[in-house]
């Protein structure tokens, strides 16, 4: 996983508070890594174009317009370079079946939180691919 | 010959499950309880070309307010047909969104953003809808499948999908404070039990 955890977290959520949210609960558990946003998984696709060796984790939301998280990782997978990235669904949809879906889809999905989380739980999952203040 | 589909017999057991999912969302969100029992009343559905009226206004006495809509399909192959099964629309009056995303400890937001406000309204239809798809599924019915969110001010211009067999919907109205300060419209047609 080379420099994985020193990587961007690219945070795809059409919501701007939950981002915004997201990227707060992370600063305040301590998170250095920088931050990169996407509304759409459209969005996310260009920034990959462009930022694809800074991104080290995708938090990714399931529900959004034009591209939903699901179509970005059906789209992600088929490329193998972008679908060895760690992608964490954060989503409203939390049903078993919802997880069994998501992992069908990518088979490498790292984590599945469900919204609303608590800082806790959303730690547990992002912890191995993050950079923590007391880490350093 | 008009062919009518099946229509759901159980709108009161969905408002049920739309209810505790709702409390308990509040509870895990913000330690929030409401201050009295929310009041559910079944209404006609007011069709508008095709759509379901969804007017912001008429549930806040003509004061400004966020509409958020999301649409319940039966499977994959339905929401690419655009093949409504369900409805769910939340009303928050523009005068408390902003406190009440603050109590829900989400980050402060801007309350002179209309495209703030409309997204936080947005946000909260979001993770109401996902825990009312929980709870249905939860209670042995097929996982249905969720759209985005859409937000409007005030009300919906040109109306929500919904279930062409549905003439119900049932309005939920939750109290913080002792005032009215959240009402979820919510429809469904007949969905299936998991085998």
């Amino acid at each position: 996983m080379e420099e994985l955890n020193h990587g961007k977290i690219l945070v795809v959520d059409d919501s701007d508070l939950e981002r915004e949210l997201l990227i707060e609960v992370l600063k305040g558990a301590g998170v250095q890594n920088a931050f990169l946003q996407a509304k759409t998984g459209e969005e996310a696709i260009e920034i990959l174009g462009t930022h694809f060796k800074e991104v080290g984790l995708i938090l990714l939301d399931w529900q959004m317009p034009k591209m939903s998280g699901m179509e970005f990782m059906e789209a992600v997978v088929k490329v193998p370079q972008v679908a060895s990235k760690a992608i964490i669904m954060v989503t409203a949809s939390g049903t078993d079946e919802n997880k069994k879906k998501a992992w069908a889809v990518n088979p490498n999905l790292v984590g599945y939180v469900v919204k609303p989380y608590t800082p806790e739980s959303l730690l547990d999952v992002i912890y191995p691919f993050v950079q923590l203040k007391s880490s350093d | 010959m008009f062919f009518l589909g099946k229509k759901n017999k159980e709108l009161d057991k969905f408002a049920d499950l739309l209810e505790q999912g709702t409390v308990a969302l509040f509870k895990e969100r913000g330690d929030l309880r409401f201050s009295s029992d929310p009041v559910k009343s079944k209404r006609r559905i007011i069709e508008f070309e095709g759509k379901m009226r969804a007017d912001g206004m008429e549930k806040f006495d003509n004061e400004p307010t966020y509409v958020s809509a999301v649409n319940f399909y039966a499977s994959e192959r339905d929401m690419e047909k655009k093949k409504t099964l369900g409805a769910l629309v939340v009303y928050v009056e523009q005068s408390y969104i902003a406190k009440m995303m603050k109590l829900l400890k989400y980050p402060p937001i801007d309350d002179e953003s209309d495209a703030a406000m409309q997204d936080s309204c947005g946000t909260l239809c979001n993770i109401i809808s996902g825990r009312f798809k929980s709870e249905i599924s939860s209670a042995g019915y097929i996982e249905l499948e969720m759209s985005h969110f859409m937000n409007y001010r005030n009300s919906a211009f040109a109306g929500v999908d919904f279930c062409f067999n549905e003439f119900d919907m049932c309005e939920i109205s939750f109290n913080l404070d002792n005032v009215k300060r959240l009402v979820i419209d919510m429809t469904m047609g007949a969905v299936p039990k998991l085998r």
